[in-house]
Order: C-alpha cells, then structure tokens, then sequence
C-alpha cells in the first residue's frame, strides 16, 4: 500500500523539526517561549502533575514513591539502634543519602559517578536536620544582587532528633533515609525533598523492648503479641513533624523565569534558583549556583513567590495523601 | 525446621507446585529506551535498557555485533537488613555476569555491530528470586526497547525441602541450606540457556527439580507475552486505529 503524499511531507518536516532541535536547541527554546509555550507544550508558570504514593516499600519503615512529572523518587527510612554520642545523649540521629542508578538516565554510566548524587546528598541532609553550624554563615557579597543575601546553611527543624530516643545514654534510634532516583526528568532536588518529608510522614517506629542483658532490640511483628517483657515503647509511633521544608528549581533565561523545568530544559539553560521554603511561610534557603544570568533582586523575589505557591500546593497533595492513608 | 505443613502447605501458604504472584509493567521510565517493572510476590526489580547506543570505551567496541553490558544493584531498602554496599561485591558482579550472558545469547546481536546496549537492574524489594526476577524484568525491557530477540528468556527457580520438590522459593525457603536450582529458557524453542544449582542433589531428583523449573519458566512467559500483547494493543489504542 503506498502512503499517502501528505504522510510523506509531514514525516519530512517533521524530522526537519526534529533536526533543528537538537542542533540548535537554544533557538528553538527561544522561539518556543516567545509563544508562551515550553519544550514539553506546558505554559510558561505551569507546574507539572505531582503525586506521592505511600508505603512502596513493604519491608521498610516509612517509604514514599514521589513523581513530579516523570521525574520519580523512591524514599525509604530503615531504623537502626545504636548508642547515642556523648555529646547529645538525648538524640537520635538521621543519615540521608541520595542514589542515582544508571537506569534513572541515559547519561548516568556505572563507574562514571554523577556529581548531582552526592550534591543533592549534601543538600537534603542540610535542609532537614537541624544543623545550625555558625562557621558556615556566609555573606553573599556578590554584584548579582543589590542587597546583601545571608546564605543559610541552616535547617527547617522539620525532626526533633530527641524525638528518636529510647534510653537517655544508652540507646538511640538511627534512621537511614535512601533515596533512589528512578526516573531523571530535571528537579532532582525538589522531588527528593518531597519524597524525604513523605517518607518521614509515613514513618513508623518501630516497638522495642529490653532483653534479659539490658539491651534494646527491636520486637518483630510476630513477637509483638507473645512477649512477655515490657516494652519500651508500647505501640507504633509515628514522627512528630513540625514545619515541613518543600522546594522549587527556577531556570532563569532572558528575562524569563522559569519553574520546574524538565531535563532537557536544565541542559540547555545552565542557571538556575532553588528556593527552599516551609510550611509556616518561612524562607529556609536559597540557592544560586553561579550562571550566565545575573538576578535581580526582583527576579529573585518572584522565584520566592513561586515557591510560596508551590509549596502550598504541595502540602496539600501531602496532606491528601497522608490523610488516604490514615483511611486505610 | 518445617517447610511444607503435613497438610501440604508451604509457610507463606502456597502448594509445593504454585507459584508467587506475579506483576509487570512496561515502560515505567521516561528516559530509558526500553523499561520494565517486574515483581514475583515480595520479589521487586526494575530493569532499564538503554541502547543500542555508542560504546563507551572504543577499545571494547566489537566491530561486527554489539556489545552487551548489565550491571545488577541492590536498593539500600531492597533487604531486611540495610545493605551496606550496592554493587561492587562479589555477588552483584557474579549477578551482573549471569544476566549478560543469559541475555545475550538471546538478542540478535548482529544487527547491531560496533555498538552497546546496556541492561541495568535495581532490585527494590528482594524477597528471593531475585536473578529470576532480574531476568524476566530484563527480557520485558528489552522488547519494550525494540531491540530484536530470538526468543523470549524467562527463568525461574524451583528446590527441593523436606523431601518435596518446590517451585519458586522465597528468601526463608531459599537460605534454609536446601538446593536452589535456577533455570534460564529460550521459550519457544525450548533451550535451557542457563542452568544454576547449589548445594547436594541425587541426580533422580534433580532431574524432577530442573523439569519443575522449567514449567515454571513456561509459565512466566505466558505472562509475559500477555503482557506485552496488552502493551501492543493499549500502543495501537492510542495511535488511534
């Protein structure tokens, strides 16, 4: 069967398109975005569809399976008992880290490390726990803004790491946050910090009794019933989580501001704005690695403002969620 | 300890001949050629395919079929325990070399030369089985990404507990120290492509064992191709014909 003319000219510009795509991706974007239109057809303010999936990990104790857009993070927490320092008999404490396997993209090779991997680690890890190092203050001098920016390298406080004690001095929980990127489709950070609060909104810690040498261990699920000793902590708890810290990655091109950009939309434009924020409106951090742009104070302002409308509508695809399960 | 109940049930109440539910889906990351969710009951792996694409590092480029390179990691989460190290020890590289090989005596490399096709498998819940799960996910990715086959590999594992042979083992039944015999099978022609077993066996019952699995191979590429039929059919929906 012979196809049809028009097939035959419409495969032609289309690979044309396709072609001008990839040689020249600046000037296509830029011709896109002068018809208010992005490289995946959403308009210039959109953000993309975002759900969170709890429990995705059966043999973990708080998981989360996060999708913004295509980009798709697996959060699971494993705690663990270990002896608290000397230092902070009182606490707990929370080790994060975030893997990018070579399935999550195409440029992710096994034995060439990706350098957004332990970035992003550095990140979180900063972000969520309250880790407030004076040393680390840093004025932001720079001829970029016309007022000074103090970089805070400070937390949300979102746990309270007394919260995860058992026995003053003796015993402590220690939870193992991994984060596993699945899918790369561009905001890495923001969707892993997602995933990280959705997992510590599923989490629940585990009972522990003391055995007959006065250590803590952890009751499995069919000792519960038979044990005999008393237990530490009597029933599963969950965390106690104050403000919640939620992000948002702008691209600034021209005089566009961008937000949530897609993969692609990150390679072809190097500068970029992660505003972190909380759940009582508060600005917990900001993030201008460098770029071609210079940002204004203005421009920097609008990105919060984006942020601050994003992070609400987190919070209430968050609380939807959490209140589903609590329906189960 | 008792594995199969006098009544002939095993611990998570299966029969001696039944398999663990099984679960795919394709096509689960964007970015990848070809992809594929698969889990065997509590057994779940992910599988990418990227590829064929250029070689990474030209002094492996074989210059009249692709290369094939598969790399096997393990979640943080995947295990009751937290594992320490995802990759890089000894298993996962054993692992990672029994998936390639099985692999690439299916795909039609020839039509490839001088390019590489990379397999990567992340094991997100190991509950046992988790090379057959690996391989079955990586087959599904590999059709997923077009990439021809000369058949469709499944494996399967299957072992022999308390005198009674069993099919599809999970992590309690496999680390009891009885035989694990792990079976990889070209489906429609019916070629054993891999054949793995620890432990003792009398050869009688290791042929009832391996005759065992390979139903059980059978039986997983049913499922597959299902799958896949549904897969075409949903493609074909959307295009609109």
């Amino acid at each position: 069967m012979v196809p049809s003319m028009s097939a035959f000219e419409n495969t032609s510009a289309n690979t044309e398109v396709e072609v001008f795509r990839r040689l020249y991706p600046l000037e296509f974007y830029d011709r896109l975005l002068d018809k208010s239109v992005r490289l995946d057809a959403r308009s210039l303010r959109h953000f993309r569809d975002s759900t969170v999936a709890f429990g995705a990990v059966s043999s973990a104790n708080g998981s989360a399976l996060v999708k913004i857009g295509s980009t798709t993070m697996l959060a699971a927490i494993k705690m663990e008992i270990m002896t608290p320092s000397v230092e902070a008999p009182d606490e707990g404490n929370v080790a994060i880290e975030f893997h990018m396997p070579p399935i999550c993209s195409p440029v992710v090779w096994p034995g060439r490390p990706v350098e957004a991997a332990p970035v992003i680690s550095k990140q979180l890890t900063d972000t969520i726990l309250r880790h407030v190092n004076p040393s680390e203050f840093l004025l932001a001098d720079s001829y970029f803004l016309s007022f000074r920016v103090k970089y805070f390298v400070k937390c949300s406080g979102m746990i309270d790491l007394k919260e995860l004690c058992l026995v003053s001095g003796k015993a402590a929980w220690m939870a193992y946050l991994d984060i596993c990127c699945l899918d790369a489709d561009g905001g890495l950070f923001d969707a892993a910090l997602l995933s990280a609060a959705a997992a510590f909104s599923h989490l629940q810690i585990p009972v522990v009794s003391l055995n007959e040498e006065g250590r803590v261990f952890i009751v499995s699920e069919e000792e519960a019933g038979k044990s005999k000793k008393e237990a530490v902590n009597k029933e599963k708890r969950k965390l106690n989580l104050r403000s919640i810290p939620l992000s948002l990655t702008c691209i600034l091109h021209k005089n566009y501001i961008i937000p949530d950009p897609t993969a692609e939309e990150e390679s072809i434009i190097e500068t970029s704005v992660t505003v972190v924020m909380d759940s009582s409106d508060q600005l917990v951090s900001l993030y201008k690695p460098g770029g071609q742009i210079l940002a204004f104070s203005k421009a920097i302002q609008e990105c919060v403002e984006l942020t601050r409308q994003r992070v609400k509508e987190l919070l209430r695809i968050l609380e939807a969620a959490v209140s589903d399960m609590e329906v189960d | 300890m008792e594995f199969v109940s006098p009544e002939g049930l095993r611990l998570d109440g299966r029969r001696p001949l039944e398999m663990r539910q099984l679960r795919a889906e394709i096509g689960s990351i964007s970015k990848a050629d070809g992809s594929a969710v698969f889990e065997m009951g509590n057994t779940k792996v992910i599988a990418a395919v990227y590829g064929p694409r250029e070689v990474e590092n030209k002094s492996q480029q074989i210059s009249d079929k692709a290369l094939v390179r598969c790399e096997y990691t393990m979640a943080n989460f995947s295990t009751g325990d937290r594992v320490r190290k995802p990759k890089g020890d000894r298993r996962s590289t054993e692992i990672s070399m029994v998936i390639r090989q099985t692999m690439e005596s299916c795909i039609l490399l020839e039509k490839f030369p001088g390019s590489q096709i990379d397999i990567f498998v992340q094991v997100l819940q190991a509950d046992g089985g988790t090379r057959s799960a690996c391989i079955n996910a990586a087959t599904l990715a590999l059709a997923d990404a077009g990439i021809p086959m000369r058949d469709l590999v499944t494996s399967c594992s299957a072992g022999y507990l308390n005198s009674t042979p069993l099919l599809d083992l999970n992590y309690v039944e496999d680390s009891a120290g009885g035989p694990d015999v792990t079976v990889g099978l070209l489906s429609k022609m019916d070629k054993v492509t891999l054949l793995q077993m620890d432990s003792k066996l009398p050869i009688d019952i290791f042929e009832n064992v391996m005759q065992l699995a390979i139903e059980g191979c059978k039986a997983v590429a049913n499922y597959i191709r299902e799958i896949l039929l549904e897969n075409t059919k949903q493609l074909e929906y959307r295009r609109g014909k």
